[in-house]
Parts: C-alpha cells; structure tokens; sequence
C-alpha cells in the first residue's frame, strides 16, 4: 500500500478535475451542488486507488449508473475508464464462496440434527444471528459490499476506512483554504 | 611481458576507479560497527605471512591510490597463477611483531582485516574457478613475467614471501565482481517481479493449517478454520484502525482462549458439543460489538465527508475553481502544512522525473568511463539495466587495454 500522503495527492489531482466539471455545471441548488461535489469526491477517492480493490471499482460503477456521475467518471478516470472496466477478478471469489457455501450447509445439517432442546445451541444461534446481521449493516455500508464474501468484506472496509480518512483530510483542508480566500475578498471589497 | 608493461598507463584508468570504490568500501566497513573484539585475534590466527601482508598492505592501499594500479595488475596475476594463494607453509619463520605502532594500525584496520579473512577465504577459489574474460586473457601473456613483477614490490614486505598476494587487491577484484553479479540480480529481479506477482495471483493460495487435539482434520473444516483465522487477523487489524474497539475486543478476547473448537465440533457433529459451546458465544457477541464499532466508525466517516461537501458547497456559491489563488492560500496558510508541502509538488512530478532521468542518461552516455558514474550507479541502482551496465564497464575495460 502507498504511503498515506501520496494517496492524498492522487486524489486531490483527480478531486480538482472533477471539481472543474462542476464548475461547468450551472443552474443548481446548494444541495445539487453539495451532491455533485460529494459525488465527485467520492469518484476521485475511488479512481485514486486505481481500481485495485473492490469498493472503488463499486462506488464508480454505481456512479456512472446515472448521467450525471458518468460525466465526472468519465473526466476523472480519462483513458482508465475502459481499461478499469475490462478487468475483473472474480474467479477466486466464486471458488471462495463455494466452501463457504459448502461448509455453510454441512453446519446447518449439525445443527438441525443437534438443536431441538438445547437452549444452549439456541443462544448459539441468536449470537449467530447477530453477528449476520451486523455484516449486513456492513455490507450495506461498504460500496460494493453485497458481493464480498466475510474476508474480503473486512479487507475492504479497511482499506475503505483508511481512504475515508484520507479523503475527509483533504476536504477539510481544501475547505479551510477556500473560506480563508473568500475571507480576504471581502475584506479586499 | 612488453606490450603489457607499455599499456600499463592507459590501464591506469578502470585501476583508480576500483581504487575510487575501494576507498568507499573502506569507509562503509569503518563506519559499521564491530559488535566483536575479536577482529585482532582473528587476525593473529591467520597465517603470519598474510597477517603481516595485510598489516602492511592495507594502509598504503587505503592512503595511496596512485601506485596500486601497478600492484594490482601484477597480483591479480599471481593469484591466478598460484591456485592457493592463502595456504602457505604456517611454519614460515615468522614472529609476530610486539610493535605498539603496529599494533595500533592493526587496530584501526582490524575491521578490514577480519572482512578480509570472512571474504577471501571462501570466494578466493570462487574467484578462480569463473574468470573475468579480463583476468583470462592477461594469465597468459603475464604468466612468465610474473617474477620481475613482483619484485617491484615496495621494501616493507621483506619479511614475507616474495610472491604472497596482498588479500586487498585481490578482495577489491571480487568486489568488484560481485557487485556486478548483483546489478545484474536485482535488475533481473525486478524485471521479472512483475511476471512472478501474476503468476503468485493466479496460483491458489496454499494455506497452511494444522488441528490441534481434538480438533476436525477433514478438508472442509481445514478450510473453514483457515478462514476464521484470516477473518480474525482482519478484525484485529481493524480493531486497531478503529477508535473504540477496545473495550468491544477485550470482550472478545475472552473468547479468544477457546476458539476455534466450537464450530468444528458443530461440523463434525461429535460429542464435545455441550461442554464448548458457551464461550464462543461470548466471543460471538464480542465480535457483534467490534462489528458494531466499526459500523459506526465507518458511517461517521461517511457523514463528515456529506458534511464537508455540504460546506464546500456553501462557502463556494459558485464553484470557481480557481485553482492557482486556492493552493496559493492553501499553501500560504498554515492550516495542513502537509497538504501544502504536497500541493506543490503535484504539480510537475512527472516534468521532473523524466528530467532528471535524461539528465542521467546523457551523462551516462558520455562519459562511459568517468569516474563519477561509478558513484552515482551506486545510489540509483533503478536505472541501471544489465546490459547497460555490462556494455560500459567492458567498453572501460576494452579502453584500458
């Protein structure tokens, strides 16, 4: 993984591009516009890893499902777009998820045989439960989570997190920057 | 013996640029530092002759790279005539010398010394056994007239046997070779690397996974194991990256101790099932809290990003991005001093690499021989490609002869 620092440059470089797309875009609202730059940010993020993990290569799918986000893919991603779009690598994920299927069913075979009157095994399957619906949330969190098996979900938000921050740093800066410009315009006014 | 000796001055050159590396070589072992004492007496346990040799030979070899060219032809030489240059006769009538000057520079090079005998000792019959076409070429033409050579010697090796090698000479041409075996590896590697990671890709992952007492040994719970076990070392993982999750892991750490029975068990459908199945659920519940935090976490993160979009939307009615007034404020302001140290190279990385690597290529094309080059190969190994690499060191070579 590259050091934190340069990922933060990647994605200001992309970030900055697709901020000039909004800059095209005219006629909007604030929350139109909080949309398109949140969407353009989040498209930046995803593209700065270089399609390498799954949740980015979900976020730009999912973004350039509608119009408007396809033109911020497009711009941002450039001659990436297509290549990104060729290759993917789900042979061993489906080998993955057969065992976990097969073991899946070899477990609830036990437990059919072995649950009736036991209130301990009982338990046992309400913390299971817990737990599944927990990696829902998660999945429903993650970009691109409903098609990750356990390990990679976890890999995934990891990376997820780490480019999060990553992102959120930058904002806050570029945030920071623009409001102390517009500080000493009007104080030049 | 007379072409030799009338190309002995254009010679002169690829000798004092291994001298030039020498001397680096020197200063790198100096500086490490020597854990064991006992350099000086592994010193005292060589032979004597080669003791005194290097007592000798080593400083005026380190001080005076002038006159060591003449010297180095001629012992190159002598070490390929005499196939074992290092085992002489131990019972040479020689006494060690109880000088304090002596032993003092013994001292100062007792480093160099004892990297001499680690060294020599075992690549000196590697060095014989592949010849440089180099060496090759000037053992025979030199092969008669090695005597007279030698003898040119200068007075301070009276004590010695007039045709023992100085081990500084001949460990400077193993170097010396040696370093271009390795150019020649890590470029290899490195093209190669990209190869080898695809093929790793596509192979499938061989887990190792041994059952502990009493624990299922068929495939499909050795499966299923190893990937509770990957699964617990992400969760660890991102227990750290997450804020919080120490109190939901100490819970879990409860667990922990009686892992991996529970759910095999189950699988298997054995017997053991009532007496294990209650501490996983601690551990369970414990893994529902991490799960919890890092769900949080993670939404929170989500949030500040629609937060900050949402700010950026209103602090910028009209989004003018003007970019050279915003990273001039960015960077002129101390807010992130990071972000400002990085804006600034964002700007022209790639100008920059492609220039410094011309740079580099130009002056590698035109001095080929130039004494610089050699250093600065040194530090940027990267753009060095074997075949570079080799072309100009044997055009170096070939100029000298």
């Amino acid at each position: 993984m590259r050091s934190p620092s340069s990922l933060k440059q990647e994605f200001l470089k992309k970030w900055i591009l697709g901020l000039q797309v909004c800059n095209s875009l005219k006629n909007m609202n604030v929350f139109e516009r909080k949309k398109a730059i949140k969407l353009s940010a989040d498209v930046a993020m995803a593209s700065s890893r270089n399609g390498k993990t799954c949740w980015s290569r979900a976020l730009i799918a999912n973004a350039s499902r509608n119009d408007n986000g396809k033109e911020f893919v497009e711009k941002i991603l450039g001659s990436d777009y297509e290549r990104q779009n060729k290759n993917s690598t789900m042979s061993r994920r489906t080998r993955c998820r057969k065992i976990l299927k097969r073991s899946c069913t070899t477990i609830r075979k036990a437990m059919k045989r072995s649950t009736p009157s036991r209130p301990k095994v009982l338990a046992f399957s309400v913390a299971k439960k817990m737990i599944k619906k927990r990696t829902q949330l998660l999945k429903s969190v993650v970009p691109g989570g409903e098609f990750m098996d356990e390990v990679s979900l976890i890999e995934e938000t990891l990376d997820y997190i780490i480019s999060l921050r990553a992102q959120i740093d930058v904002m806050k800066s570029f945030a920071n920057a623009t409001e102390i410009e517009n500080r000493k315009k009007d104080q030049q006014w | 013996m007379e072409p030799r000796s009338s190309t002995i001055g254009p010679s002169l050159d690829p000798n004092a640029l291994d001298s030039f590396q020498f001397n680096e070589e020197i200063q790198q072992l100096m500086t490490v530092p020597q854990e064991n004492a006992s350099s000086f007496t592994a010193l005292l346990e060589l032979p004597a002759p080669q003791a005194m040799e290097l007592l000798h030979h080593s400083p005026e070899s380190k001080d005076s790279a002038a006159p060591a060219p003449a010297h180095s032809n001629s012992h190159t030489v002598t070490v390929d005539a005499h196939h074992t240059p290092y085992h002489f006769p131990v019972g040479a009538n020689l006494t060690f010398p109880s000088n304090i000057a002596l032993i003092e520079r013994a001292a100062r090079f007792s480093v160099f010394a004892e990297n001499i005998n680690n060294t020599t000792t075992d690549k000196n019959n590697h060095n014989n056994n592949n010849h440089s076409p180099e060496t090759t070429e000037s053992l025979p033409s030199n092969s008669s007239g090695n005597l007279g050579k030698v003898k040119n010697e200068p007075a301070e090796s009276d004590s010695n046997k007039p045709n023992s090698p100085p081990p500084a000479e001949n460990k400077r041409s193993v170097k010396r070779k040696e370093r271009e075996k390795k150019v020649k590896v890590t470029t290899k590697k490195s093209k190669s690397g990209a190869n080898e990671s695809s093929e790793d890709a596509e192979k499938l992952p061989y887990v190792h996974v041994r059952a502990r007492r009493g624990q299922a040994t068929d495939s499909h719970s050795l499966a299923e194991r190893a990937r509770r076990e990957k699964i617990n070392a992400r969760m660890k993982l991102l227990q750290e990256l997450v804020p919080g999750c120490n109190k939901a892991a100490g819970l879990k750490r409860l667990g922990d101790k009686y892992s991996g029975l529970a759910l095999d068990q189950i699988a298997f459908g054995s017997h053991f099932i009532e007496i294990e199945i209650l501490m996983p659920i601690k551990k369970i519940s414990g893994t529902a809290l991490v799960l919890d935090e890092i769900i949080n976490h993670v939404q929170s993160l989500q949030r500040q990003v629609e937060f900050l979009s949402m700010r950026l939307a209103a602090v910028n009615p009209r989004i003018d991005v003007n970019l050279d007034s915003t990273l001039a404020v960015e960077s002129g302001s101390l807010m992130d001093s990071n972000l400002s140290n990085m804006v600034m190279p964002l700007m022209w990385p790639e100008v920059q690499v492609n220039a410094s690597r011309q740079q580099y290529q130009q002056q590698w094309h035109l001095d080929a021989h130039h004494q610089p080059v050699w250093g600065r190969e040194e530090e940027s190994h990267n753009f060095v490609t074997p075949e570079n690499s080799l072309l100009s060191y044997d055009s170096s070579a070939n100029s000298g002869r």
